[in-house]
């Protein structure tokens, strides 16, 4: 058991006042669903499966209604993240105004790309869709507070205070530390051109595979040779269910050979 | 030229956001006429007469959409829209967080006209900030008992709960709106039902945005004729355009509807020395380019579309002769493509296929044929969907292919230039 996890029961204890005026506020319980996911986030610095339990418990909704709502949502993070969550415009009217030179900057500064944390865990980086300040581009938000008409220079002081600890937004609350992505969806860089089946394998970028084309199996030896950790996700256990498969099949191989 | 400053007036010159501020400029006292004096049907009568049209994209007429709500049902949900996330847009932004007690009043006075007792505000995810700033406004409103049971004694009870979403562009859609603040996928329904007959929770409800309801507050306390007064025959009073892209002063501008088009882009400080202006987005990232020959209409919803693009959001982006359309293009597509919310097929897969192709011809990697490919699959998109979002895809990637093909076709390797 992880310390966030032996310490859940007693934060669910402390918030569940809160929770309950939230619920309160509505004529229908399920309404309190994002609120709830934003004081867990708050809390806990993401929003972790026993989180998501306790919502889909105190609003009679199952676990996959919870996380199918979740998942919708590209502000609730359902791994954890960096203390610093910057998120820079890639909006139109940003890009037209220096936000390209900007994202470059960050990308070489930071040594990650779209949707990826910092090995160090303080920062996350990510290219986010127009922030509705346009007038002063290029802006960001830096765990969602707004940054506007951004400079390198800017840039690079920004880094400096968050790493000493005097950047004037606070860092996000951090109990676990973060992996290479919080993304659960296939889009960032680091699985970039290995996302979906017909864009891997396939001779035409605009053949869109099917049956009988390589990818599948291209994508599925790519998903078991690869070490992914054994969540309660959906798409995780199917990767653990063949890997079993490829178990059972390797210990009949080693019988036979008896 | 004479600007207008109705909904913005004193934004920048002194803080509004406290509720002492606001009521020195004469605040909450049209929420006091109105439930002293007027009954609904009143406040219904004004905004129709007024010509107000819904400010946040469709500019379908206020007073109309309240009038479908069925008559025989007294239990119906006012639903304030801020949830602005469409390209280039600012204008909620700032009422938001500039002059939050505006809002409240505004929607205070919607609620009140259509007999609603339970109004919510959605305020997109990433306004923290603003959600804050109207949190803390909405408290001293209680406090003064503009919100609440018994509102001045009159016996009418209002409860505004604010509802914060979690970053979702489709859920300004007001059906995805609907859903989400159910606590579910920002998916939109299909319609009809209308949410004025089956809205949140199955109940009658009007989805109206920000800035629609700001306007209430000042036709109230001017009168329909004021509104009315200006404008053009049928895009009446005012509004906020936000101004960005390649002009020298960006910024939300107020104008009277149908100031021209050229005017507008002055005000925010025309284009920088030297440069010549190439094409203009007039109404958000849904909306398709107009260019230099419009630039003398008069902005308003019939003129846009007469020239084939809307007023939409309001929401200007200026284009000079510095921008890359095919760069333009792929940016917006691409945009769509990561909001679609993958209910319909055209929209999830259409978009990001043409992302695809406009991201290969940024790069200078054509193929012969894409310039074709990008018209059929746009084209393709369009109407087949249970939302507008699809439908936004095509008009500015067709807009900029008809007028600057060369940018896109100069991109696609030549045939012999290929790898055999």
């Amino acid at each position: 058991m992880t310390q966030r996890e032996e310490n859940f029961p007693a934060l669910l204890e402390r918030l569940t006042p809160e929770c309950e005026r939230i619920i309160a506020q509505y004529e229908q319980k399920r309404s309190a669903l994002l609120p709830m996911m934003h004081l867990f986030q708050e809390h806990e610095g993401y929003v972790s499966a026993d989180a998501m339990s306790a919502a889909a418990e105190m609003l009679d909704l199952t676990m996959g209604e919870v996380e199918g709502t979740v998942s919708f949502y590209t502000l609730l993070y359902r791994r954890p993240v960096g203390k610093y969550m910057l998120q820079i415009c890639r909006g139109l009217a940003c890009s037209i105004n220096g936000a390209e030179d900007m994202m470059a900057h960050f990308r070489e500064r930071l040594g990650v790309g779209h949707l990826e944390t910092t090995d160090d865990g303080v920062f996350s980086y990510e290219e986010v869709e127009c922030l509705a300040a346009c007038d002063r581009a290029s802006c960001m938000q830096v765990n969602l507070d707004f940054v506007y008409s951004l400079t390198p220079q800017m840039v690079d002081e920004m880094l400096v205070a968050m790493r000493a600890g005097a950047y004037s937004t606070a860092p996000m609350v951090q109990i676990e530390a973060p992996g290479r992505t919080w993304a659960i969806s296939q889009e960032s860089d680091i699985s970039r051109g290995k996302k979906s089946p017909g864009a891997v394998g396939v001779p035409l970028p605009n053949n869109a595979g099917g049956v009988g084309d390589r990818s599948g199996i291209i994508m599925l030896d790519h998903i078991i040779s690869r070490d992914v950790e054994f969540f309660t996700k959906t798409s995780e256990r199917a990767v653990v269910d063949a890997r079993q498969v490829v178990e059972v099949r390797e210990e009949e191989g080693t019988h036979a050979g008896h | 030229m004479p600007v207008t400053k109705v909904l913005t007036a004193g934004i920048g010159e002194v803080d509004l956001r406290g509720i002492d501020a606001y009521r020195a400029r004469g605040g909450y006292k049209q929420w006091e006429r109105a439930v002293r004096e007027m009954q609904p049907a009143d406040v219904q009568s004004l905004a129709d007469k007024s010509g107000l049209r819904g400010r946040g994209g469709a500019g379908f007429p206020t007073g109309r959409k309240w009038s479908f709500l069925p008559k025989d049902k007294h239990l119906r949900y006012l639903v304030c829209n801020c949830d602005e996330a469409e390209p280039g847009t600012f204008k909620d932004h700032m009422l938001l967080e500039e002059t939050p007690h505006q809002v409240i009043e505004g929607m205070l006075i919607g609620a009140y006209a259509i007999a609603s007792h339970h109004a919510f505000i959605y305020i997109r995810g990433e306004f923290r900030r603003g959600y804050e700033i109207f949190c803390a406004a909405l408290e001293e409103a209680k406090r003064a008992g503009y919100v609440g049971k018994n509102i001045f004694g009159s016996g009418f009870d209002l409860e505004l709960t604010v509802q914060r979403g979690a970053g979702a562009y489709i859920c300004g859609e007001e059906t995805a709106l609907l859903n989400s603040l159910e606590g579910k996928r920002g998916e939109p329904r299909l319609k009809p039902p209308f949410p004025a007959v089956e809205g949140l929770y199955g109940m009658p409800t009007v989805v109206n945005n920000v800035e629609t309801l700001a306007y209430l507050v000042p036709i109230l306390e001017r009168g329909a004729e004021w509104f009315a007064a200006v404008g053009t025959e049928r895009t009446k009073g005012y509004k906020v355009v936000s101004v960005s892209g390649h002009v020298r002063s960006p910024g939300n501008y107020e104008i009277a509807m149908g100031t021209p088009i050229r005017e507008l882009i002055e005000l925010a400080g025309g284009l920088r020395p030297g440069r010549k202006l190439m094409a203009v987005q007039p109404g958000g990232g849904s909306s398709a380019c107009i260019f230099e020959e419009h630039l003398d209409w008069p902005y308003d919803y019939e003129s846009l579309a007469k020239a084939g693009s809307m007023l939409g959001s309001g929401a200007m982006v200026v284009f000079d002769d510095t921008t890359d359309f095919v760069k333009a293009a792929y940016n917006l597509t691409r945009f769509f493509a990561h909001e679609s919310c993958g209910q319909c097929t055209p929209c999830r897969e259409g978009g990001d296929w043409l992302a695809r192709v406009l991201a290969r011809l940024v790069d200078h990697r054509g193929v012969p044929g894409d310039f074709e490919m990008l018209a059929r699959i746009s084209s393709g998109i369009t109407g087949l969907n249970l939302c507008p979002l699809g439908d936004s895809i095509e008009p500015f990637l067709k807009s900029v292919m008809l007028r600057f093909p060369d940018q896109f076709k100069s991109r696609i390797l030549a045939l012999q230039a290929q790898p055999a």
